[in-house]
């Protein structure tokens, strides 16, 4: 009988706290953990190949890359080629779009110097904390994510005692315990976003899943190494205020003429709205390659 | 490492202040490492859990909470988605649907809602998920009541 055991739950307490760990070990056999310890075998693997982020490349490299492959693609990195000069990879761990964002938003402050767009972020970045305190989350749960990516942003700035040289910033980019927590920043402000404008996202989250926008937000957004589609996407450059170009690299083409590579402008709402009023919309300074489930950095000549 | 302590000492502090909200649980962090904790939660009412009083133990990875805690009843316990010898929980938010936005607090909210409310399909105790998946409700109630009285609730004179 196994019970007698387990009778005594008081007397337990203390036996199976000494055996805690050699019981941990034997997990191991366990399918889940099994699966868990080989994710995670497979993304150090990964890491040894490819950095968070990597070097900036000429775009000869991605030509490289398919260089015995389609014939389309070839014909549109050689479009690409003609208005961009570089591309930066990032790690295909799931987060590569936010990641990708990081890193070119805060290499435009660094080099820009732009304080406006800081002041302005800043103050996005604040009614994104007021949106999540309104969903209900608890502060300390997302508030080290939000003072992290603010001392980034303020580090970006060059003249105090904080500021950081553009190898600085890509060591950063590539520091575990730093390049995470802004992805995690992102993904929460990007929670909040579509949490907050629910009856505007439920439609495009229904076409992507069978659940509710809150369980989207869960399972697909908030969670670290969960894709982004362009729900997330929207949701970011609206909560943020960023505009953002994403090019599409794929074998899609048209029949007749020459091969041109799609893009698309995700402009925030606020944008859209003012643009009515005759502003005209600038150019995003974020410019990502999408290849299907891959998001890296352009830059353009 | 040092992010981890910060944030699970916030949970501490918020585990002192929620005690009374929330008579269910009950959550300690070991006197000496603020990365091993243990739970007692309540057995939902109207399972056959209720009455129960069942043991967690949380080990606390050094990335958290960018990790999930590992979690497990000491408890013996016997429903679907609960490794009967190991007392390994399958549980989403505890795998690959984790985000720091849990707690140690909520996810202990959330391993009760998982007593109420079982996963068959995805068993780790497949005699238990077998039993639902046939259709035997009556059968798995009374083997989990029986495990709930022998090992989950206070002996009797």
């Amino acid at each position: 009988m196994q019970n007698q055991e387990n009778v005594d739950a008081d007397g337990k307490v203390e036996s199976v706290v000494s055996i805690q760990t050699s019981e941990y070990d034997s997990w191991g056999n366990l399918g889940d953990d099994d699966i868990m310890l080989q994710k995670s075998a497979v993304f150090v693997q990964e890491a040894e190949k490819v950095p968070f982020v990597g070097d900036k490349e000429p775009l000869s490299s991605l030509e490289a890359e398919y260089k015995s492959g389609s014939p389309i693609l070839l014909e549109k990195i050689k479009v690409l080629s003609g208005q961009y000069a570089a591309i930066r990879r990032t790690r295909g761990d799931g987060n590569c779009f936010f990641r990708s964002f990081m890193f070119s938003y805060l290499e435009h402050i660094l080099e820009s110097q732009d304080s406006t767009e800081v002041d302005r972020i800043k103050t996005n970045v604040e009614n994104c904390r007021k949106t999540l305190r309104s969903l209900g989350y608890t502060e300390f749960t997302f508030e080290d994510f939000f003072a992290l990516f603010l001392e980034q942003l303020e580090s970006a700035l060059q003249g105090n005692e904080t500021s950081i040289s553009h190898d600085e910033l890509v060591i950063r980019s590539r520091d575990q315990s730093i390049s995470d927590y802004v992805v995690m920043f992102f993904r929460f402000v990007t929670s909040g976003e579509i949490q907050k404008r629910s009856e505007f996202f439920e439609p495009f989250i229904m076409g992507l899943t069978n659940g509710t926008v809150d369980q989207f937000c869960k399972s697909a957004v908030e969670p670290m190494g969960e894709e982004s589609d362009h729900v997330h996407i929207i949701a970011l450059s609206d909560a943020l205020g960023v505009p953002i170009r994403v090019l599409y690299l794929d074998r899609s083409s048209c029949d007749s003429g020459g091969l041109s590579v799609n893009h698309h402008d995700f402009v925030p709402a606020s944008e859209v709205s003012s643009d009515s009023t005759g502003s005209e919309i600038k150019i995003p300074f974020i410019t990502l390659l999408y290849r299907p489930g891959h998001y890296d950095i352009l830059y353009p000549k | 490492m040092q992010a981890s302590r910060a944030r699970l000492f916030k949970e501490y502090k918020e585990v002192q202040r929620e005690k009374v909200a929330d008579p269910d649980i009950q959550l300690v962090c070991d006197d000496s490492n603020i990365f091993k904790w243990t739970a007692l939660i309540k057995g939902p009412s109207e399972t056959p859990f209720e009455g129960g009083v069942f043991q967690l133990a949380f080990s606390v990875p050094e990335q958290y909470p960018l990790q999930p805690p590992q979690v497990r009843f000491l408890t013996k316990i016997f429903h679907p988605n609960v490794h009967f010898k190991t007392g390994e929980i399958c549980l989403d938010i505890l795998k690959n649907a984790w985000s720091p936005a849990w707690t140690l607090q909520s996810v202990c909210r959330a391993i009760i809602a998982l007593m109420a409310h079982p996963e068959p399909d995805s068993p780790l105790n497949c005699d238990s998920g077998n039993l639902l998946r046939s259709g035997d409700v009556r059968g798995y109630q009374s083997m989990a009541k029986m495990y709930t009285r022998l090992a989950a609730m206070p002996k009797k004179g």
